[in-house]
């Protein structure tokens, strides 16, 4: 039995008068690669940026390594978001600072990293996800994919207990979206947790140990990729496949 | 990167209070009161009573200045002369700014009111100003005319009581000797009306007017030195002029200053035209660029000064604290609804007064300036945050960055690269809006300009000089806030 990373508890979240996320429970274990599935609108990303608190939940408990994060009273949101890196669809990488300034700043800022360490850590990670080469260029100059594998390894540059991607490869024109999906494969195999908000019904499919379907702000669907795709137990489930692939 | 941004800050911080420093050391800009020091106030734009000597040490001399060295020295003195705009001269000796004034000034009814006076140790004579020809050579003659008058002054008393009997008469009140000449040039006033000392000095730079003695006019009531009410000054003063005036010492400084020469180089006749001799400043062209620094400094320490205290009034405005937003809101609205002269004025002359600390006019030009500029800058800075992608605030919090770092490395950089257009604006402005400060006579471009015209009875040509620097300065700026640019602008 694996350990629980996070946990949520009738998970609500409301802006304004619309609902768009209606109590959702579930849990991550280490070491899951969790894909994120659902049409649009239906609560998908909300529900990832709930988890580091980007959103603040209308209602509901999250925990994360047993504590709740989401008590009135759980004031070190910073503390717990280093543990729980993101990558965005829109990279959202520091302009004014050069690549690997973008991969070390945090580690060194806020983590209080040795700066040589940082520096040749963020160095190896820039090698991992293939772009050592750009390590002093700023980000302006480089493709959308070259910038998504950036901002990957400054998630990755926190040494989190678990990244969340929100729908990582969206924003990037299509001969650009395999490279990201490439260093995301890579990463799942080295067993560190994800959840990953996509459209990649193939990527999810293949890479995924465990897929969420979310439908208008309900967990609709929680079961296995061979499963989810082979059988799937909803209507709009179905709907929803025979649409994408 | 962000390492060598710090290192300009810290050397333009450090360059900014050195200078600061030099400048705080100059006694023209800052008084040092010490008790074994008499701090004398004039309005050196009157000579030969008190004028800038353009020399390489920039003194103000004069035949005041001389009579006050006497006293000071008789007393065991030392005399520290520091200068205003004449209207400023009151004011300075009500907020102990000065201990004495100087300044061919009348002791008037009115003046007594508020000031005790010495005895009169001059007698002057007025003079009427007009154009050859005019045939205007006394008060009689201004009926249906024109006529300009130094605000404050003891003329402005006379020609108020003839006004009574000549109804037709119109007064235009003018602030500065210099300004009064060029009224009758531009014709705009028909004549005006002077101490003789000065009208020779003018007609003679200004060959197309003519000034003449009213002697049916009864005689001005002679110059004297001001103190504040009450001052502990009156009586030793009075002891040591009576001397001087029994001895024969004021004629002797009489002779010194009334016999030579004035300070002038007259020019040829011309009938129209500005009749523009740049050739007459040349000598004092190294007096005015001393001005350069001057205006250069205050410009830098307001502007930095009020980036500080702008950034500190945004954070007030996007904390979404109800009671600091509704403060930085109301401050700035109060500090864009006024007029930065007032703001000026109130801050120099009212801060002893309040806090008995003796702002100078640097610290009080720098302050008002601050504020002013704080409160348009904030609403800059303001907009140039919120111009920042979201997305940047969205991936510092996800990494755990803390809020003032988040702002200091993250935001406030891309924020400072939207607005630097509107700071080089903002700039240029307190450049040329450095030129308000001359009103509490500090001695930057353009006072310094009028310094050197009063001395010689001329008005363009300093003018135009000091325009032509202002302009250098402002391209000059533009230029190196393009090269900024360009650096902020390399990461993209």
């Amino acid at each position: 039995m694996s350990e629980t990373i996070i946990r949520t508890e009738f998970l609500c979240k409301s802006f304004g008068k619309l609902e768009v996320l209606k109590d959702i429970s579930t849990q991550v274990l280490k070491g899951e690669v969790v894909a994120i599935l659902g049409p649009s609108g239906s609560g998908k990303s909300t529900f990832l940026r709930c988890l580091n608190l980007l959103e603040r939940p209308t209602r509901g408990h999250i925990y994360f390594n047993d504590r709740e994060i989401t008590h009135p009273t759980s004031t070190n949101i910073a503390k717990i978001r280093q543990h729980l890196a993101m990558v965005f669809q829109h990279f959202n990488l520091f302009p004014h600072m050069t690549v690997l300034e973008n991969v070390t700043y945090a580690p060194i800022k806020v983590k209080g990293v040795d700066k040589q360490k940082a520096l040749s850590f963020g160095l190896e990670l820039l090698g991992k996800v293939g772009l050592a080469e750009k390590a002093d260029v700023f980000p302006a100059k480089l493709s959308g994919g070259q910038k998504q594998r950036v901002a990957i390894a400054r998630a990755l540059a926190m040494e989190p207990e678990m990244i969340l991607f929100d729908e990582p490869t969206s924003a990037l024109d299509p001969e650009m979206v395999k490279e990201v999906l490439l260093v995301m494969q890579g990463l799942a195999q080295t067993g560190i947790t994800m959840a990953i908000v996509t459209h990649e019904m193939a990527f999810a499919k293949e890479v995924a140990s465990r897929i969420m379907f979310l439908d208008q702000g309900s967990l609709a669907e929680d079961t296995t990729p061979s499963e989810f795709f082979s059988s799937p137990k909803c209507e709009r489930a179905k709907q929803f496949l025979e649409k994408m692939l | 990167m962000t390492k060598s941004r710090r290192r300009i800050f810290t050397l333009l911080f450090g360059v900014m209070v050195a200078i600061a420093i030099v400048i705080s050391q100059n006694p023209l800009l800052a008084s040092s009161v010490g008790k074994d020091t008499l701090r004398m106030i004039t309005s050196p734009d009157y000579p030969p009573f008190e004028y800038y000597d353009l020399g390489a040490e920039r003194k103000i001399v004069g035949f005041d200045i001389d009579i006050a060295n006497y006293i000071a020295k008789e007393l065991g003195f030392k005399l520290e002369v520091m200068e205003s705009d004449f209207s400023g001269l009151i004011p300075a000796l009500q907020a102990n700014r000065a201990d004495f004034a100087m300044a061919s000034m009348n002791p008037t009814p009115e003046r007594l009111q508020n000031l005790d006076f010495s005895l009169i140790y001059y007698q002057g004579k007025d003079t009427i100003i007009a154009p050859i020809g005019s045939h205007i050579t006394k008060l009689e003659d201004l009926a249906g005319k024109r006529v300009g008058v130094q605000l404050g002054t003891t003329q402005e008393q006379s020609v108020k009581e003839i006004a009574v009997k000549l109804p037709s008469l119109e007064i235009k009140l003018l602030s500065k000797a210099p300004d009064m000449i060029q009224e009758i040039k531009s014709g705009r006033v028909d004549a005006v009306i002077l101490g003789d000392t000065v009208a020779r000095g003018f007609t003679q730079s200004n060959p197309e007017l003519e000034f003449h003695e009213l002697s049916s006019h009864k005689p001005a009531g002679g110059s004297a030195i001001a103190f504040a009410k009450d001052s502990s000054l009156v009586a030793p003063f009075n002891q040591v002029l009576q001397k001087m005036l029994s001895e024969g010492e004021v004629e002797k400084l009489k002779t010194k200053w009334f016999a030579q020469k004035s300070p002038t180089t007259t020019s040829k006749p011309a009938a129209k035209g500005l009749n523009l001799d740049l050739r007459r400043i040349i000598p004092d062209i190294p007096f005015i660029l001393q001005g350069i620094p001057v205006s250069l400094l205050f410009t830098l320490l307001s502007l930095f000064f009020g980036l500080i205290w702008g950034t500190l009034l945004t954070v007030c405005k996007i904390t979404g604290i109800k009671p600091l937003i509704m403060f930085a809101n109301a401050y700035t609205s109060v500090f864009r609804g006024t007029p930065m002269l007032l703001q000026l004025a109130l801050v120099y002359y009212a801060t002893p007064q309040l806090t008995g600390y003796d702002i100078s006019a640097l610290q009080a030009g720098v302050l008002t300036f601050t504020l002013n500029s704080g409160a348009y800058l904030s609403e800059t800075i303001r907009g140039g945050i919120q111009a920042v992608d979201k997305g940047q605030t969205e991936a510092a919090l996800s990494m755990g960055v803390p809020y003032y770092l988040m702002m200091t490395d993250i935001i406030m950089p891309q924020a400072l690269k939207n607005i630097l257009p509107a700071l080089v604006n903002e700039a240029i402005g307190l450049l040329k809006d450095s030129a308000l400060v001359s009103t509490l006579g500090m001695v930057e471009i353009l006072r310094s300009a009028q310094i050197v015209g009063a001395n010689k009875y001329i008005y363009f040509e300093p003018l135009l000089f000091a325009g032509l620097i202002y302009y250098v300065l402002v391209m000059a700026l533009t230029r190196s806030a393009t090269t900024l640019e360009m650096r902020l602008r390399r990461s993209e």
